[in-house]
C-alpha cells in the first residue's frame, strides 16, 4: 500500500533529548497521563497527581494538583489558565480544577481558582475527554458512558456556571471539540462508532444535532485542525476522515493503527503503531515496537515528515516547534525547516509545482514567488514542455524581464506559446509601467496573431480594451494593416486615429466614398487636414462627391454626425479654397464647379488671387479642350466677365500669360487694352489675321500712338492675304500724317512680295505731289527773301550815302506834336526828349525799334563762336531725349560752319552811340550812323542762306535729313 | 454563504479518467495536466444558480483505485448526484462502468441522479469509445449522458449544472425526501419556511434541524 501514499519530503529536523533529562528526573517514577501546551509552556500531568510546567529553557516546575492522578489537561493558549481533570480520592470521582498560573501561592505554586465536579446524572463516571472553548466560555467533558456535560460561564469562576448534560447512546465519548463559525458554536462529539455535530445556542444552551456520521474513532484519535477551513479530523485504521459542520469532508488514506493525532500549524501529526506489515524493508532508525510519526501537510497534500520513533506518549506544539515526548520521557523537538531550505530541497528534485504550492501557502512574497515560477519555467523549458513553461512564465509577468522569455520562444515553432505569453503580458498591461511593456511587445504580439492567422483573437485583443488602451494604437494599427486591414480599420475608427483610418480606407481598400463620409463626420480642423492629405486620391476617384464636400468645407462646414446646427456658432470656420486647388489637377470641370460655387457663395469673404487665377486658367483650359461651340461660348463669356469685372483680384500678368498660352484672343485683347499695350493688340490682331480689328485698333489708338500705323503697315505689307482696302486705309493715314518716309515705303514695297505698285501708286503720287508743291513754295519763298534782301541793301546804301531827313512831326511815344527838344533816330522815329528819357531804357537806341533790334542782335550774338558752345552741345546731346533736335539746333547755331563773323569793334560803336543821345540840341546833333561801319549793321552781313531759321516756315524735307 | 439548497455530489469512475480534473475545472476553472493520484476522497464546492436559487454543490471526488474502493463506498450514501466518468480513449474504463454503476446503486439511495460522462473529448484522435456507445449505455441504464473535456472546459459546467437541475426538478416533484440528509440534499439557512416551491408535507418537521 505504500505506493499509494502522498509525496514524501523531509521538512523537519529532529533534535533529540532537548530537555537534557529534566523531565525524566521531574517525573521520577510517575507516568505521564496528560499533556498540553500553551501560553509559553508545556504542561504534563502525571499518574501521581502532579502537574509539571516546562518553560522555554526546559526547566521543570512541579506542583501537586491532585492526590491521585491528573487525567486531562488543557492549557489555555493565551491566558495563564490551566484546566485540569484528575482524581483526589480513590474511586471514580473526577474533579475539574482551574489554575491560574500567574498567581502563585505561598509555595510558589499556581492558585486553584475553581473546583467543580463532573458528575452527570448523579453518578460518577470516568471522564474520557475534555474540550474548552475560551471565546464562548464553554467547556465540555465527555464520559465513559456517553454522556457529555457542557458548562457555560466564565471558566475561571464557579459561580454563575450553568451545566447541561447530553446523552446519546452508551458509547464512551472518545473525542470532543468546539468549533466557532459564523458566530455559532458547534460541538463535535466523537465516539467509537460515529461522530456527531451539535450546534450550541449560547442563550439557552440548547444542543441540536446537526450532523451524524458513520464511523468513530478511538480516544485521542480526533482533533480540530487549525487550518483555515477548520475541520474536525478523526483517524481510523485505514484512513483519516475530516468533517465539517456540513458533514463529511475529504478523507486521506493513511494506513496503520493510529495512536493519537496532533495538530501543528496547518499540519496534521499522526502517531501510528509501527506495524511491520507496512514496511517492506527495515528503514534506518527503525525501532521495533515503536511508533511512526507522520506529519501531513493537509492543504498541499503531501507528507512533510515521516520517521520511525521510539514509542511516543505525547506530542504538543509550542514555541514554533513540535515536541514529542517519548515513552522513556525524552523530549524530542521537531523543527520545521525554513522555507528557503524547503524550497531548495524541492528545487533539487525539480518539484517546482510543489514548491510553488508551499510558497503560496506560506504567503511567500511575490518577488520570490516569481523567481520560483521563473525557475519552474526554465525547468519545463529544458524538459521540452514549452507549453507548461510558458504558463509559468506568464506568472512571472511584472517581475521577469519579458525579453528573457521572448528570446527563449523566438523559434517559429513556439509562436503559439509566445503569443499566449504576450497576450498575458498585455492583459497584465497597464499596471506594469512603461519599462516592462514595450511597443515592441505589442508589435510582436500582433505579428504573432497574424502569423497564426488568429484574426478573431486579434480582433478581440484589439477591440475589447475599451477603457484603458494598454498598447500603442499606432503600432497596433500599423501591424494590423499588414495582415488584416479590416481590423486595423476598426481599430483606427475606434481610437479616432483619423489619419490611419483614412490611409487604410483609401490606400488599402480604395473605398473612397466611405473615407469621404468618414471625413465628413470629423470636426472642422481635422476634416480640413484630412482632406488636405487625401483630397487628391479622393478627387481622382469620386470627383463629384469630393467636390461637394470641399464646397461645404469652404463655405459652411458642419460635421455630418452632429444632427443640429449649432445656433451659437457665429464664427463659421471655412477652409481656404486655395489649399485644395492643387487636387483638381486634371479635373478642370469639377474645379470650375467648385470655384464657381465658392466665388458665388454669398456670405463669403473675398477669395484670393489664386482662386481667380485658377478659375480663369481652368475656364481657358476647358475652353480650349471642348469642341462644343455653345460651351465654348459660355466659357468665353465667363472668362470675359471675370477679366473685365472690377474688384476681382486676379493677377493680370498671370491672366495674360494664361490667355496667351491658350491663345485666347478676347482675353488677350482685353488685357492689352487695359494695359494700353496697343502694339500688342495690333500684333495679336494681325496674327489672327483680323484685319478689321487691326484697323479699328489703329483708328482707336493711332492718334495717341502713331507708331501703330507704322507697325500696322509693316505687318500688313508683309502679309499676302491682306485685303487691299485695309492696306489703302493704312496708307492713307500714313500719308496723311506723314508717318513713314517714302523711302521706307519704297523699301517695304521692294521687300514685300505681295504688295504691288498699284496699291502704292496713289500714295506715291500723293507724296510726290506734296513734295513738289513744297518745293515750289520754297522756291517762291526764296525769291521773296532775295528781293527783301535787295531792298534792305539799298536801304542801307541809302542811309550810308544820303542824308536823312527827319520829318517826323509826332513823338513816337506820346504821339503828340513834336516839340523841342527832340530826339531823332535814323529809323525815322522821333521823340520828345522828355518822352525819350522817360520811356527809353538806354539813350543809344530807339525804343521803338529796340525789341526788333534786340532779336536780331541776339541772333547775331548767338552766331558768334562761343568757346563753351561745344561743351554745351555735348552736354545737351547727352541730356536731351531728342538728339536729333539738339543736333539740328546747334547746326542752326553754326557750330559746324566756319562762320566768319566780322566783328566791327564794339568800343567804337559805343562811342558812337554815346555820342548820339548826347545831342542835346537838335539839328546839330552828329549823325552817329555815318561813322558807323557798314558791317556793324546786323542786317548787312546777314546771309539768309546761312540762317537755318530762315526757311523755318518751309516744310521740312525729310529726304534731306542726313540723320534719318 | 447563504444558499437555498446544498446538493452533495460524488464523482466516480476508474482511475485516471479525469475525475479530479473535472472537479478542478468546475470549482477553480483551471486545468492541471499533471495531477497526483487522489488518495482517498477530495472535496470541492461551488455555488450555482438554478431557477433563480442559489445552490451549493458539495462535490466529493473519489479515488478511482480499486484499493480505495472500500473507503469511497462510504461516500455514496449521502450523495444526491453522481458523475460516473469514463475515458473515451481507454475502452476498459468504459467496460468497468457496469461495476461502478452496480456499486453506486447498491450503496446509494435509489433516487440518486447519475450522469454518465465521457471525458477527454479533446483527444478525439485517440478515441476508443464512440459517442454513440456512451449514449446507448446511458439509455439502457437510465442515465444522462454527456461528453466533456476537462482540459478545454467543454461541457464541464453543463455536466454539473444539468445534474443539479435534474435533482432540483426531482425535489420539485417531491421525489426526494429533503428531510433525510442521507439523500444528499440539505435546505440552506436562507431558505424561507413558507416557500411555495417546497413540497408542503415534510416542511414543518424539516425546519427544526435544518434552520438554526
Amino acid at each position: 500500500m505504500t505506493f499509494l501514499e502522498w509525496r514524501k519530503f523531509n521538512f523537519f529536523d529532529i533534535n533529540s533529548n532537548v530537555d537534557k533529562g529534566n523531565i525524566k528526573s521531574a517525573l521520577d517514577d510517575a507516568q505521564v497521563r496528560s499533556m498540553s501546551s500553551g501560553n509559553g509552556q508545556l504542561v504534563l500531568g502525571d499518574s501521581q497527581g502532579s502537574i509539571h510546567l516546562i518553560s522555554r529553557d526546559f526547566t521543570v516546575h512541579t506542583y501537586k494538583a491532585y492526590n491521585i492522578d491528573v487525567t486531562h489537561l488543557i492549557q489555555s493558549r493565551h491566558s495563564s489558565k490551566l484546566i485540569s481533570i484528575g482524581n483526589d480520592e480513590v474511586g471514580i470521582n473526577p474533579l475539574i480544577k482551574v489554575w491560574d498560573l500567574s498567581k502563585p501561592d505561598r509555595h510558589d505554586n499556581p492558585t486553584c481558582i475553581r473546583i467543580s465536579r463532573s458528575v452527570p446524572q448523579n453518578r460518577a463516571v470516568v471522564v474520557t475527554c475534555l474540550a474548552v472553548c475560551e471565546s464562548s466560555n464553554l467547556m465540555a467533558v465527555g464520559h465513559q458512558d456517553g454522556s457529555i456535560i457542557v458548562f457555560r460561564g466564565e471558566i475561571g469562576r464557579d459561580k454563575g456556571s450553568k451545566q447541561k448534560v447530553l446523552k446519546d447512546g452508551n458509547q464512551p465519548i472518545t473525542g470532543l471539540a468546539f468549533r466557532t463559525q459564523d458566530k455559532k458554536t458547534y460541538l463535535f462529539v466523537a465516539t467509537l462508532s460515529n461522530v456527531q455535530v451539535y450546534s450550541i445556542q449560547a442563550q439557552d444552551m440548547k444542543l441540536y444535532l446537526t450532523e451524524k456520521s458513520f464511523g468513530g474513532c478511538t480516544k485521542r484519535c480526533s482533533i480540530m485542525t487549525e487550518s483555515n477551513d477548520t475541520q474536525f479530523v478523526i483517524a481510523q485504521d485505514k484512513a483519516i476522515y475530516s468533517l465539517t459542520i456540513e458533514g463529511k469532508g475529504p478523507c486521506f488514506v493513511v494506513d496503520g493503527t493510529k495512536e493519537f493525532l496532533q495538530c501543528f500549524r496547518s499540519h496534521l501529526v499522526i502517531v501510528a503503531n509501527d506495524t511491520a506489515s507496512n514496511i517492506p524493508h527495515v528503514r534506518p532508525g527503525h525501532v521495533p515496537g515503536g511508533h511512526t510519526v507522520t506529519v501531513l501537510d493537509i492543504n498541499n497534500k503531501f507528507i512533510v515528515y515521516s520517521a520511525m520513533q521510539a514509542p511516543v506518549v505525547g506530542a504538543v506544539a509550542e514555541w514554533g516547534s513540535l515536541f514529542l515526548l517519548s515513552k522513556d520521557y525524552n523530549l524530542h523537538q521537531l523543527n520545521e525547516k525554513d522555507l528557503q531550505s524547503k524550497l531548495s530541497l524541492l528545487f533539487k528534485k525539480n518539484l517546482y509545482d510543489i514548491a510553488i504550492k508551499i510558497a503560496k501557502s506560506n504567503h511567500y512574497d511575490k518577488e520570490r514567488l516569481v523567481d520560483i515560477f521563473g525557475q519552474y519555467g526554465d525547468h519545463l523549458y529544458a524538459k521540452g514542455d514549452h507549453y507548461g513553461a510558458i504558463k509559468q512564465y506568464i506568472k512571472t509577468i511584472g517581475r521577469l524581464e519579458p525579453s528573457y522569455v521572448i528570446r527563449k520562444f523566438q523559434d517559429s515553432q513556439h509562436i503559439e506559446k509566445l503569443t499566449e505569453y504576450l497576450a498575458a503580458l498585455h492583459k497584465a498591461g497597464s499596471g506594469l509601467g512603461q519599462t516592462t511593456l514595450l511597443v515592441e511587445h505589442t508589435t510582436l504580439l500582433l505579428n504573432c496573431y497574424t502569423k497564426l492567422n488568429h484574426i478573431d483573437q486579434l480582433k478581440h485583443f484589439l477591440m475589447t480594451k475599451d477603457s484603458e488602451v494598454d498598447f500603442d494604437v499606432n503600432v497596433a494599427i500599423k501591424v494590423c494593416r499588414q495582415s488584416s486591414s479590416e481590423a486595423a480599420l476598426q481599430l483606427a475608427e475606434k481610437h479616432g486615429k483619423h489619419a490611419w483610418y483614412l490611409k487604410i480606407q483609401i490606400e488599402d481598400h480604395a473605398r473612397y466614398l466611405e473615407a469621404l463620409q468618414y471625413i465628413g463626420k470629423l470636426p472642422f480642423s481635422e476634416a480640413e487636414n484630412s482632406i488636405k492629405v487625401y483630397g487628391k486620391p479622393l478627387l481622382d476617384h469620386i470627383p463629384h462627391e469630393t467636390c461637394e464636400f470641399l464646397k461645404k468645407l469652404c463655405t459652411d462646414y458642419k460635421p455630418s454626425n452632429t444632427p443640429l446646427p449649432d445656433l451659437n456658432h457665429d464664427t463659421v470656420e471655412r477652409a481656404q479654397p486655395d489649399d485644395f486647388i492643387h487636387f483638381f489637377l486634371d479635373h478642370s470641370l469639377v474645379l470650375v464647379e467648385f470655384l464657381e460655387h465658392i466665388i458665388n457663395y454669398p456670405s463669403r469673404e473675398k477669395c484670393s488671387t489664386q482662386v481667380y487665377n485658377t478659375l480663369i486658367e481652368h475656364y481657358l483650359c476647358l475652353w480650349s479642350t471642348t469642341s462644343d461651340t455653345t460651351a465654348r461660348e459660355t466659357y468665353v463669356q465667363k472668362v470675359m466677365r471675370l477679366l473685365s469685372s472690377d474688384g476681382i483680384p486676379y493677377d493680370k500678368n498671370q491672366a495674360l500669360l494664361l490667355c496667351h498660352s491658350h491663345k485666347f484672343s478676347p482675353g488677350l485683347l482685353l488685357i492689352y487694352k487695359e494695359r494700353k499695350l496697343y502694339d500688342l493688340i495690333l500684333s495679336e490682331n494681325i496674327s489672327r489675321k483680323d484685319y478689321a480689328g487691326v484697323l479699328s485698333c489703329c483708328r482707336a489708338y493711332g492718334s495717341q500712338n502713331p507708331i501703330l500705323w507704322q507697325t500696322a503697315f509693316h505687318k500688313l505689307i508683309k502679309d499676302p492675304d491682306v485685303p487691299g482696302h485695309y492696306l489703302s486705309e493704312v496708307l492713307h493715314v500714313i500719308e496723311k500724317d506723314k508717318l513713314v518716309s517714302p523711302l521706307f515705303m519704297l523699301d517695304a514695297l521692294s521687300t514685300s512680295s505681295s504688295v504691288n505698285v498699284g496699291l502704292l501708286r496713289n500714295y506715291f503720287l500723293n507724296v510726290l505731289g506734296a513734295d513738289s508743291k513744297a518745293t515750289e513754295t520754297e522756291v517762291s519763298l526764296a525769291e521773296k527773301d532775295t528781293k527783301d534782301t535787295e531792298k534792305l541793301k539799298s536801304l542801307v546804301q541809302q542811309i550810308q550815302s544820303k542824308p536823312v531827313i527827319f520829318q517826323g512831326s509826332r513823338c513816337s511815344v506820346c504821339n503828340e506834336t513834336l516839340e523841342l527838344p527832340s530826339v531823332h533816330f535814323l529809323c525815322q522815329h522821333s521823340f520828345h526828349k522828355h518822352c525819350f528819357q522817360s520811356f527809353s531804357e538806354s539813350d543809344k537806341e530807339c525804343p521803338a525799334c529796340l525789341p526788333r533790334n534786340k532779336d536780331i542782335l541776339d541772333i547775331i550774338q548767338s552766331q558768334e563762336p562761343n568757346k563753351t558752345l561745344n561743351e554745351d552741345f555735348h552736354r545737351e546731346l547727352v541730356k536731351e531725349g531728342d538728339p536729333f533736335g539738339v543736333v539740328a539746333k546747334y547746326l542752326g547755331l553754326g557750330i559746324f560752319n566756319k562762320l566768319t563773323l566780322v566783328t566791327n569793334g564794339n568800343p567804337k560803336r559805343k562811342i558812337q552811340s554815346s555820342q548820339s543821345p548826347s545831342t542835346s540840341k537838335p539839328q546839330v546833333k552828329p549823325l552817329p550812323s555815318i561813322s558807323k561801319p557798314a558791317n556793324t549793321n546786323p542786317f548787312e552781313e546777314y546771309d539768309e542762306s546761312k540762317n537755318p531759321f530762315g526757311s523755318s516756315d518751309n516744310a521740312y524735307d525729310e529726304s534731306l535729313n542726313p540723320f534719318s | 454563504m447563504a444558499y437555498a439548497y446544498l446538493f452533495k455530489y460524488i464523482i466516480i469512475g476508474d482511475t485516471g479518467v479525469g475525475k479530479s480534473c473535472l472537479l478542478l475545472q468546475f470549482t477553480d476553472k483551471r486545468f492541471q495536466p499533471v495531477h497526483d493520484l487522489t488518495i482517498g476522497v477530495e472535496f470541492g464546492a461551488r455555488m450555482i444558480t438554478i431557477d433563480g436559487k442559489q445552490i451549493k454543490l458539495q462535490i466529493w471526488d473519489t479515488a478511482g483505485q480499486e484499493a480505495f474502493r472500500s473507503i469511497t463506498r462510504s461516500y455514496y450514501r449521502g450523495a444526491a448526484g453522481a458523475l460516473l466518468v469514463y475515458d473515451i480513449t481507454r475502452r476498459e474504463t468504459f467496460n468497468h462502468l457496469t461495476t461502478w454503476l452496480e456499486d453506486a446503486r447498491q450503496h446509494s439511495n435509489s433516487n440518486m441522479v447519475i450522469m454518465l460522462i465521457g471525458n477527454k473529448s479533446d483527444l478525439d484522435a485517440r478515441r476508443e469509445v464512440k459517442k454513440e456507445e456512451g449514449e446507448v449505455f446511458a439509455r439502457e441504464h437510465g442515465l444522462v449522458f454527456m461528453e466533456t473535456s476537462a482540459k478545454l472546459a467543454t461541457n464541464v459546467e453543463d455536466a454539473f449544472i444539468n445534474t443539479a437541475k435534474e435533482i432540483y426538478e426531482k425535489i420539485q416533484e417531491g421525489v426526494f425526501d429533503i428531510t433525510n440528509e442521507a439523500n444528499g440534499i440539505k435546505i440552506g439557512p436562507q431558505h424561507s419556511p413558507n416557500n411555495p416551491s417546497l413540497p408542503a408535507g415534510p416542511q414543518g418537521s424539516s425546519q427544526g434541524g435544518g434552520c438554526c
